[in-house]
Formats: C-alpha cells, structure tokens, sequence
C-alpha cells in the first residue's frame, strides 16, 4: 500500500467550540490506483487531504489521532523539514482554483521551474527548459512562447493543466486532487479528467481525486470512499458502489443525479441539511435525514461494517449503516 | 445531451480510445449490467456515447485552436521596445523595469528625482554663492538680475537658499524612508507571517508608539538633542515612522499569506523563507511602496514642522522648512519669500507621490 490513512482524527478550535472535522477516517491508496473521495462540501475530505500532505493550518486545525503511512513511514512522526522534502517530490497536490492557486506576479515557467531549484538544485536555465517540457507534456500549446506568459494571460483549461504540470514535474508517487475540475466548464473538464487519467497511468501513480461530482468519479476511479460529517460512511470499488449502494447516503446521492429517462419526474434531495461539526448529532450522524433511521441509529455509532454478502458485495467494501443489508437489497431491487 | 454523459460516464470497456477506465482490472464486461444499475442503466443503448472519446479529443483541439490563438495574438502585439516572448528567462523586476522606461509619468518623475539628487549633492553646480551671505540691507526685495527669486527676511538670496535647502530636505525625506520602510516591513512582514506571539508583542508595541503624538514627542525627545546634523531628526522619525508601516506590511503579508498559491507553493514542498520572499513579498510590496512614497513627501513636511518649532534643524543649517517656516508671517508683504522653498517642496513631494505609483502599477503584472 502506497498510502495508508488510519484512524485519522483532525479537530478545529473554533468560536462555537470544537469542531470535529475528521473522525476516524481510514483509506488507503495503491500504486496505480485512483480513490475518489466523494462528499458534501465541509464532510472532511479536503481536510484529510491536507493533513496527508502536511499543510494543515495549526492553528486553528490539530491533528488529535491516528497514524499516516506513507511508503511505510508514519508522516506524522516526520520532522517538518523532512515533511517539506517529501512534500512535491514524493507526493503532490492539485488545487480547484488554477487562478488563484497561480502566483500572480511570476511567469508560469519561473513557477514550474521552481519545482526543480528546489528540489534538484538546478539552474535557472535548465529549470526553464524543464518547464517548457513539461508544458509541452500536458499539452499546451506553443509551449516555448507561452512559458514566460503570466497566469491571468491563459484560459482556464491551460491553467489547469499548468498546476497539473507542476504537480507532476518531480514524478511523484501520489497525487491529491482537490476538486481539479469544480472550477471548470463541462468540456473542458472532460479533458483535464483525461489528461490527468492519462498521465496517472502513464507514471503509475497512485491518485486520490476528491470531488463531489459523481459522474467525474465514475470515469475514471478504481475505488470510492464517500465521507459524511468527518467519517466514511461508504467504501467501495466504484462499480459495486454505483451498482447497489450500501448506505442510505450514497443511495441519496446517486438519487439526486438528474438522468435524461427521469425528465419531467420531480428530482430526489436528500432532506434536510449537513450537520455542523461542532454538534455531530449522537449515534449515527447521518440518522436526522435517514429515511431507514430506527431507535438505535440515534445512539449507537455504527462502525464500518464489511459487506461481504449480498449483490455486488466483495472484499474491500465497507457500509457505516447499521442496515447495510437492507440497505444493499433495497438498493439492488431498484 | 452532453450534460447527461457527464453525470454517469460509467467506465465501459467498449468505450474506445484512451478511456480511463479501461485499464481496471476486474471490470465488468459489457453484458454484466444488471437492470437495477440505475446510475449507468440508460448507457448500453446509447451508442453515440463510444464516441465519448473522440468528443473528448475534438474539445482538445478546440481548446488548443484557442490557445494557440491566443499565443498568436501576443505574438503580433509585441509592445513598443518589441518585447513579445524572448529567449532569455523573465523576472518580475526586469518587467517591472520594461514597463517604466515606456511610463511617462515615471520618466517624469524620475528626472526630478534624479535632477534633485542632483543638486542634493552639488549644489554649487546651479547655485555658485553663499547660501548664508546675507545683508539686511536686501531683506525682502523681489526678485532682480542675478537674483531670480529675490531676498528673503535676512537678505539673503532665495534661489541659494532653495537650491542649497534640497540637500537637506532630500537627505531627510530619503533616510526616514529608508529607515522607516526597512525597519517596519521588515518587522511587519516577519510578524505577520510567524504569527503567535511575536505577532502580539509586535502589535502591542506599534500601538505604544501610535499613542506617542508626533509633534508632542519631537518637542520632548529632540530638545535634549545638541547635535545641529540631520541625523537625530531622521532618527526621531524612524522611531515614530515605523508602526505605521509595520501594520501595513504585517496585514499585507497575512493578506498574501492566506492567497491559495501560497498554500500551493507550500503543498509542493516550497521552504518558509521562499514562501516569504517569492510568492509573499512581491504580492504584499505594493501598499508599502505606495504607503512610504507618501510618507516620503510627509517626513519632509514634519522636518518642517519640527524645524519651525525649534526642535528640528536649527540655522545656520539651510533647509526648505526652515525657510517656509521663517517666511510665513511675511506671506502678504514678500509672498516670494515662501513660495519658492513652497513649491520646491511640493515639486519634490509629487515626484516622489508619482515615483511610487508608476512602480506599484509596474509591480502588478494584472495590469500590463
């Protein structure tokens, strides 16, 4: 396993008290692989991903739990200059907003020549060269003119695909993508998707893609884990998951996809509104706006159960509802 | 139709071309799809959608068309001096000093400046006499051959006067904003960025010195001072000068700081000191530029102010503040006497005003 989150719990000091922004999540990622973390805006995924990568604020945010192994080491055991190297070189990020996560004031060559000062000790003028490759491997255009353009001078697509570059300029073994496509128009986001599917096969790295968008999911991940109020709720390979959700969320979620043989037909939503992380509701926190919720989701904690029975179940899918069975059936009688 | 294919994209093995989901091991083949697959279920009919990847591929070459376009367009509007893509690597400063040779308002001010330092050094080269040869017998005659700007209240000659008085107001404008602007984004710029308590004592202490009156504690400090040089009066400043600064440069490094590119930056292994000085520094420079340009004109102004209470310069030094400040009750009978010095001072304070907006303006790639 190239990854292996477990048991991570990340907390924030706030005015209204502590919020729990990450309870106990566990996912592990292999080389080759994509997981999809899907969730809500504010279920944790981003969270986690920064404390992967180390650039959690602390202030305010603290990582109270849990252990982060990467390659066998425990990041979170590392010392910060140690983390700084790993950091690029062996594990990069992609942010949703190219704009703005793009210096304003230098070139995009100077920003992906940089990746190579720091990390290789290069000069200017080979880091500059290296950049124009790099431009030229994801596909920009007039790779050598535009390497001295600034960021607001390229379309949103070709920015995109400059933070792409950059992520990938050391070659390293994982890649976080923070919503690489939100910010993006439907067509260019297919080819952005693309574009990077493409060069994680091409490197063999592992690619943790954390969206909300279903159908970018579907394309191109090998595993999903859906993340609710700080917890995974839901883990599967993708097309078990689309298949026969176990749990009453995922099936929520895959509910409120509008769908062209449904036009005319009034959309499903999910009732009712995320909870806030500083009051996660006792027992299950999804039960307020379960439609299957009993007495004991209201004070028992479900764990991540292993579906092992049932259609498309198998090994290495998990369901956080204490119905999972009923869930899955349901799910599959549809 | 578009919009439906990107809601369930299901990965199919049938799709052609470079199909991410190809390459999973274990995928279902085509007939597995059960009629409960609800979120793909409408897929296996629907053949346009293997053309998925050539849809994919043609919005690739638009997009490029676009951007090659683009290029083009960049390309065929080189500037003035010619300065499309060049072979040699680009830095924020060598821009920033392309685009103010073609700004007339640097070139502008810039000459002033230039022509008061000048003059701050060689004073004889325009003004060959004696500053300080006075003759009571001339106070307050106008202007006459060899005497342009007339005499002032001592008979002394006023051009001499204002020429000679450049050095010491360009000598105190320039220091006190050095000092000042070193020592306050410095301190500002470490603040911000560390936060924490250094954060807070800093704070707490800009506080402390905003609560010092300025013109209260030029009389109380400088009073004691004997030496008759610029240097207490530049030294006074930069003590009071500095908080506003450092709050300027501290909010405009937490500003910058919270910016996602830095956060980028940091993601992708960048250290502490290259956040600051590469992806913090040039962002957060701007109001510390245009803020000590300013404070500039008003550091001349307050050595004015300080020499006509008594506590700043002190005759025989010559400085423009000294003059206005002695020619101001004669302002209706001899009005030369302050216009001169006045409008040496005012020259020199709007060069220095535009001198820092041209180069705030280049600093910002946004707007070339």
């Amino acid at each position: 396993m190239l990854l292996d989150v477990r048991d991570l719990r990340v907390e924030f000091t706030t005015r209204e008290g502590v919020a729990k922004a990450v309870n106990g999540v566990s996912y592990g990622v292999a080389a080759g692989e994509t997981l999809a973390v899907l969730g809500e805006s504010g279920s944790g995924k981003s969270v986690t991903a920064q404390a992967v990568m180390g650039i959690l604020d602390t202030p305010p945010g603290r990582i109270t739990g849990g252990e982060i192994l990467f390659k066998g080491r425990d990041l979170l055991r590392l010392k910060e200059e140690e983390r700084r190297s790993v950091r690029g070189a062996e594990m990069a990020m992609i942010f949703q907003d190219a704009l703005s996560s793009l210096n304003p004031v230098l070139t995009v060559g100077d920003q992906l020549g940089e990746m190579f000062v720091v990390h290789r000790g290069m000069s200017k003028k080979d880091a500059r060269a290296k950049a124009v490759e790099l431009m030229d491997r994801v596909r920009i255009p007039a790779a050598a003119q535009r390497v001295d353009d600034y960021p607001h001078q390229f379309s949103g697509g070709m920015r995109q695909r400059i933070m792409i570059a950059m992520a990938l300029a050391l070659e390293p073994d994982l890649i976080i993508a923070d919503e690489p496509t939100t910010a993006l128009d439907v067509t260019v986001q297919a080819q952005v998707m693309d574009l990077l599917a493409e060069l994680q096969r091409e490197y063999a790295m592992g690619l943790i893609l954390i969206t909300h968008d279903l159908g970018v999911v579907a394309d191109v991940a090998d595993r999903i884990a859906v993340m609710y109020a700080g917890r995974i709720v839901e883990t599967a390979p993708v097309h078990d998951l689309y298949k026969a959700p176990a749990h009453p969320y995922t099936r929520g979620l895959l509910d409120s996809i509008p769908r062209l043989d449904h036009k005319g037909r009034e959309l499903y939503a999910i009732k009712g509104l995320p909870p806030s992380l500083t009051a996660v509701p006792p027992g299950c926190p999804f039960h307020p706006r379960c439609p299957m919720a009993r007495d004991v989701c209201r004070t028992d904690v479900p764990p991540l159960h292993a579906v092992e029975r049932g259609p498309a179940s198998g090994p290495g899918r998990g369901s956080a509802c204490h119905f999972w069975r009923d869930c899955l059936e349901g799910s599959a009688r549809r | 139709m578009p919009d439906t294919r990107r809601t369930h994209p299901g990965p199919e093995p049938e799709a052609g071309g470079r199909r991410p989901g190809e390459r999973l091991p274990g995928g279902p083949p085509p007939g597995d799809h059960p009629t409960g697959d609800r979120p793909r279920g409408n897929r296996p009919d629907d053949g346009p959608d293997a053309r998925d990847g050539a849809i994919a591929g043609t919005g690739f070459g638009g997009s490029m068309d676009l951007a090659a376009d683009e290029g083009r367009t960049l390309e065929d509007d080189p500037g003035p001096d010619g300065g499309g893509p060049s072979g040699r690597p680009r830095s924020l400063w060598s821009d920033a000093w392309r685009d103010l040779r073609r700004n007339p308002v640097f070139v502008v001010s810039a000459l002033l400046i230039l022509f008061l330092v000048l003059i701050a050094l060689r004073p004889t080269l325009l003004a060959s006499g004696d500053p300080l040869d006075c003759d009571l017998a001339r106070a307050q005659e106008g202007s006459r051959p060899g005497h342009p700007f007339g005499f002032n209240g001592q008979g002394c000659d006023v051009y001499t006067r204002t020429v000679h008085g450049a050095r010491t107001s360009v000598t105190v404008g320039v220091c006190a904003t050095l000092g000042v602007t070193l020592l306050g984004s410095v301190l500002g710029g470490l603040a911000g960025f560390f936060g924490g308590l250094w954060d807070a004592l800093l704070s707490r202490l800009t506080d402390v010195f905003f609560a010092i009156p300025v013109v209260l504690g030029g009389l109380v400090l400088l009073s004691v001072v004997t030496s008759n040089s610029v240097w207490p009066v530049i030294g006074f400043m930069v003590l009071l000068g500095w908080p506003q600064i450092s709050r300027i440069s501290r909010g405009a490094v937490i500003t910058a700081k919270q910016h996602d590119y830095v956060q980028a930056a940091r993601a992708l292994g960048a250290s502490g000191p290259r956040m600051l000085l590469r992806h913090i520094a040039p962002n957060a420079i701007a109001p510390v530029i245009v803020v000590a340009t300013i404070a500039l004109g008003t550091y001349i102004a307050l050595e004015a102010t300080l020499s006509y209470l008594g506590v700043g310069l002190k005759p025989p030094t010559v400085s423009w503040g000294i003059d206005i400040s002695s020619a101001s009750p004669y302002i209706r009978n001899a009005p030369h006497m302050l216009l001169w010095p006045a409008g040496a001072l005012a020259v020199t304070v709007l060069a220095f005003i535009m001198l820092g907006d041209a180069v705030r303006d280049a600093l910002d790639p946004k707007l070339r």
